[in-house]
């Protein structure tokens, strides 16, 4: 495991992170601090961050080592779409059972390597290392290693168990088994000075290719996409590429860091999400390519491109913005699809009421501010009762989230639209977006959303379940209104840095304690950002709050 | 030979043999005068034209795969749902044989049904011989409590008299004199399966209600708390009226279900051939005079019968086949008016599931496009469903539909946004909907076996609702009334609808980048 230590130790040096970025150094060496909170409900583990990062490698026979809990319950579970081959949907595992669990898993391991060669002969296996085999000590880099040599095919170990941390982490792992043993191990059969990666992109509904028609015309190939509809000798030869682009930017940072630290492709971070910035995206990617020594005429199709295509899109929004007049959104979603699709919705003429920021960067939270203005209404973790209260409020009119929070809105009888992994369409560039602009309008305007509202007719419509929390919930608000001992203690309470469990009031005290005025000098004394670092910001914030008003601080 | 012993090949594999192939295709050279294929192709085209199906909807005589059944068809479904009742039908056995086979492949339940077996000679000198014999056989070989007279056409053209000749029947000692035997005309040349539904159970309430064709006293009625409830002809009516029960036991109403034949057509395999099973009992029949309303499921079955009820001094309320939330609300609001019981809880809970059904599913709905044929009253409801769902029934046809059905579906229509675009046809048969499908084409058809044909001319999916189902088994047991009938109608409706995707994305490395596993 010593392996798997130091990459995790080497991913959380990354400085392209904001996050790690933001840890002293004690912080750093502890590697993945972020415990999940115990109890809580919690999202996905280091192996599924590693799964869903590369799976839509669509030529990879991608082997899970483990009990068959890891791949039967991920096995094709994501929207990625292939152009080609289709064994990345094939469930390999191993499928490991108690005896192994006592003598040992690596032989079955090495049998089914050995088995997939045999009868699929795919140009590369990953294995993924899981926590069981992870456990008893099942060294899987060894196994693909023997295996390496002896069937002469890549077999690459993917060491990425669960419990190593929490998914984005093993989105990040996934990159460093890619920079260890599959970029730049291959030489593509020619180069053009129109080579691009894009790194960070799953190809999710197809996505992708949505806007690779638009590179196509300009000349642009995109030598290699980590990972979405991807193939592995692309991820091999991607080295050569003559700039990149980074699109998810928490997820594989690392992978576009390194490449350029090794191979010196620039690269930009950018989103086909919204038309502007898919104009943007276009803009750096051209400029990026007329840098490494393209044409400078480049550009000038570029800009022609956008220009056709820009104003396409907007007629085809245009006739939808009547429609949207004065509707509201909430945006509940994480990374960097907080601030792309912020500037999408709001070309749309639909107004925010709040995005989540909770999975969100220093930088995302930068570009929702330049979008949505200083006030933006950046909501960090929302529970589902605040959720479902601003959803009742008619503060929103449409939630759009990921599916795990759609049965918030839908039972605050509101509608919802799918825009994370599980969707099924492609939102991504010119077309996506005013494809995502109809979908909006369909979900406005299904008619079940007044059929969800009504209350059954035999109700009392004061009386509903729904009228009965928004009272008790009233009702709380105004007991606290009434007693403000009470409510400097539940404001006290609010926790501000969930990893250490730190409360805005212990942060409060140190600062006024300390004379703190830094976010380290807060992480010193109280722990709070000791973990992820998410909430820096928020402490920077409350330290900004401190600074302004002297007597809030001299009161203590 | 293509066919041995060892490999018995079935109709599905045999005929595609190149033997088979080839000797059909021999025969239709040299003895079916073939036409150019080119000119069939032409025709075929052709007939998927607008012009086509101007010349179709100017159609005057003849009618191309109707829509609709026989009165007397309607008239079985009835009388089966009274207790140890068997449907005598009074006219050519050929007719009888239809309608069991009829109930038998869409039920998969044998369906008992006797007929005066009239031949030519009754034909010319009147069957009353034949209702004499047939009456006194009936009652001798299969025990019935009570037979119940419909006719076929052949009777009616020769103007056969039912009352008379029962009476006549009885003073010949076929049955006895105070034993059971009401009647209904019902000729297949006048309206369809639902008008016989009505006029049977007509006859029924007359028969047990004034006086039993003048040998006994008229009843009168003594008022009280009960309702009665017809459900119509309904192909679902085995998992309907047990789902109704279900409902109103929840509710605590007192009730009469009339012409339950929800058990005859879902008898248990024990062991025990059951010619009779459940059903309402004739004292029921009668004791229903008392109730406070009678409840019609489905309005176009029972024009005659319900004003009869009301002259008794009932409440009488129709519906159109209510499906989904609005119409199960409308259908239990009244029921609690009438009966002033509570929607319990647990009902309450099965609305709010079913909303959340369709809450969670809709966007698949919402939007797409339907064509409907089937019984009026069916097809008000699946289409009042569709409109709440965000769906547009695009073309809705009923052979059996008349003017004020016609502007019953068109004011439902005008009641949603998603009613703008859409038509309906009274009186028109499929080869009209054919055409419809071709000029106008929707996402998806709903209808009854006989649907199967235009998916394939058309390609337009089917959702099989309606009746007959021959072709699928055992819909017929799962109500599709109340919130837990909604939620059946929606999980078929979105199961094509994902089949369809599917279907569409299945051709390995050609479509199937999309053939997902979450849907």
């Amino acid at each position: 495991m010593s392996s798997v230590k130091a990459t995790i130790q080497d991913v959380f040096n990354e400085p392209g992170c904001g996050k790690n970025a933001n840890k002293s150094e004690a912080e750093r060496k502890k590697g993945c601090t972020k415990q999940l909170q115990p109890g809580g409900a919690a999202g996905g583990c280091a192996f599924d961050g590693a799964k869903i990062a590369l799976q839509p490698l669509t030529d990879v026979a991608h082997l899970v080592h483990g009990p068959i809990a890891c791949e039967g319950n991920s096995w094709d579970n994501r929207g990625a779409k292939s152009s080609g081959s289709n064994i990345w949907r094939t469930g390999f595992t191993t499928d490991i059972n108690e005896t192994d669990v006592v003598f040992g898993g690596e032989k079955r391991l090495y049998k089914s390597i050995k088995e997939i060669i045999e009868k699929y002969d795919p140009p590369a296996i990953f294995v993924y290392q899981t926590c069981v085999p992870a456990m008893i000590g099942d060294d899987i880099d060894a196994v693909c290693k023997a295996a390496r040599e002896k069937f002469g095919k890549p077999v690459i170990p993917i060491n990425s168990p669960g419990f190593v941390g929490p998914k984005n982490l093993g989105n990040k792992l996934a990159g460093e088994a890619l920079l260890a043993h599959v970029i730049g191990t291959e030489e593509p059969d020619y180069t053009t000075p129109y080579d691009i990666n894009i790194i960070g992109e799953y190809n999710l509904s197809g996505e992708l290719w949505q806007v690779k028609p638009l590179l196509d015309e300009l000349g642009i190939r995109i030598l290699s996409c980590i990972s979405g509809d991807g193939k592995y000798k692309e991820v091999a030869y991607s080295h050569r590429a003559k700039a990149a682009m980074m699109v998810c930017s928490k997820a594989m940072i690392n992978v576009a860091r390194k490449m350029e630290e090794r191979y010196s492709i620039p690269f930009f971070e950018g989103s086909f999400y919204g038309i502007e910035d898919t104009s943007d995206s276009l803009r750096e990617i051209a400029s990026l390519l007329i840098q490494r020594g393209a044409p400078a005429e480049l550009m000038d199709r570029t800009e022609a491109l956008i220009q056709r295509e820009e104003s396409k899109a907007w007629a085809a929004i245009a006739k939808y913005k009547p429609r949207f007049q004065g509707k509201k959104v909430l945006l509940i979603t994480g990374g960097v699809k907080s601030w792309s699709v912020v500037a999408a919705l709001q070309e749309a003429g639909l107004e925010l009421v709040g995005t989540s920021v909770k999975k969100s960067t220093k930088e995302d939270k930068e570009r929702i501010k330049e979008l949505m203005g200083q006030d933006a209404h950046m909501i960090d973790d929302m529970t589902p009762r605040e959720m479902y209260k601003m959803l009742r409020d008619a503060r929103a009119d449409i939630m759009l989230s990921g599916g795990r929070s759609q049965f918030i809105a839908l039972k605050a009888s509101m509608p919802w639209l799918d825009i994370n992994q599980e969707r099924h369409h492609a939102y991504m560039g010119y077309v996506g977006m005013v494809k995502l602009v109809e979908e909006i309008d369909k979900a406005l305007y299904n008619p079940i959303w007044a059929q969800v509202r009504r209350a059954a007719p035999w109700e009392n419509p004061a009386n509903n379940w729904q009228e009965r929390a928004m009272a008790a919930a009233a009702a709380d608000a105004a007991a606290l209104a009434a007693d403000p001992v009470k409510a400097e203690q539940v404001r006290r309470a609010k926790k501000i840095c969930n990893c250490k469990s730190v409360e805005l009031g212990v942060i409060e005290d140190a600062i006024a304690a300390h004379a703190l005025t830094t976010v380290e000098g807060v992480r010193e004394h109280t722990n709070a950002s000791g973990g992820c670092g998410a909430c820096a910001i928020r402490i920077e914030e409350i330290l900004a709050e401190k600074a302004t008003p002297p007597h809030a601080i001299a009161a203590e | 030979m293509p066919q041995n012993a060892d490999n018995v090949l079935d109709h599905f594999e045999l005929f595609r043999g190149p033997e088979y192939q080839q000797m059909l295709a021999n025969k239709k050279k040299m003895f079916e005068n073939p036409r150019d294929p080119a000119e069939v192709e032409r025709i075929r085209e052709w007939a998927k034209t607008p012009e086509y199906k101007e010349k179709n909807f100017a159609r005057e005589a003849l009618t191309v795969n109707p829509a609709k059944a026989c009165q007397p068809l309607g008239a079985v479904f009835a009388a089966v749902g009274f207790e140890s009742t068997i449907p005598f039908v009074h006219g050519s056995q050929g007719c009888v044989a239809y309608y069991r086979s009829h109930f038998s492949r869409h039920f998969k339940e044998p369906s008992s049904c006797v007929s005066s077996s009239m031949t030519e000679d009754a034909a010319v000198f009147g069957g009353l011989n034949n209702m004499i014999d047939g009456l006194a056989n009936t009652y001798n070989m299969y025990k019935p409590k009570m037979i119940s007279v419909s006719t076929t056409c052949m009777a009616e053209v020769i103007g056969d008299d039912l009352n008379a000749f029962i009476k006549t029947s009885k003073e010949k000692g076929s049955v006895p004199q105070e034993f059971d035997v009401p009647f209904a005309h019902t000729p297949a040349f006048v309206g369809s399966h639902i008008t016989g539904y009505d006029n049977v159970m007509k006859g029924i309430f007359e028969h047990f209600w004034d006086g039993k064709a003048g040998t006994t006293e008229k009843l009168e009625r003594k008022p009280n708390e009960s309702i009665n409830f017809i459900g119509g002809f309904d192909g679902y009516t085995v998992g309907n009226l047990r789902e109704i029960k279900r409902i109103f036991g929840l509710m605590g109403v007192e009730y009469t279900i009339l012409a339950d034949n929800s058990d005859i057509w879902d008898t248990p395999t024990d062991g025990e051939f059951r010619m009779y099973d459940g059903g309402t009992t004739l004292e029921q029949a009668a004791n229903a005079l008392h109730a406070k309303a009678t409840i019609s499921m489905q309005e176009y079955c029972t024009e005659k019968t319900l004003p009869l009820i009301a002259a008794h001094g009932h409440e009488v309320a129709a519906f159109n086949h209510p499906v989904g939330v609005s119409a199960t609300d409308k259908f239990l609001m009244a029921i609690s008016r009438i009966t002033g019981k509570e929607i319990p809880e647990e009902l309450s809970r099965e609305r709010g599931r079913l909303v959340d059904a369709i809450a969670d599913s809709s966007a698949h709905i919402h939007g797409k496009k339907f064509a409907i044929y089937g019984d009026p009253d069916l097809c008000l409801g699946l289409a009042g469903f569709l409109l709440e769902l965000g769906a547009e029934p695009t073309h809705v046809l009923a052979t059996n539909g008349n003017k004020h059905w016609a502007e019953k579906v068109q004011q439902l229509f005008d009641s949603s946004p998603f009613g703008k675009n859409c038509q309906v046809y009274p009186g028109r048969d499929l080869w009209h909907m054919r055409s419809l499908l071709f000029t106008e084409p929707v996402d998806f058809l709903i209808g009854n076996t006989y649907g199967k044909y235009l998916e394939r001319d058309t390609g337009t999916p089917l959702i099989r609702i309606g009746f007959p189902v021959f072709d699928r088994h055992h819909h017929h047991r799962y109500p599709v009334w109340g919130y837990q009938g909604g939620l059946n109608v929606l999980v078929w409706i979105l199961d094509r609808i994902f089949e369809e995707i599917d279907r569409n994305t299945i051709v390995p490395a050609k479509t199937d980048f999309s053939f997902d596993i979450i849907r």
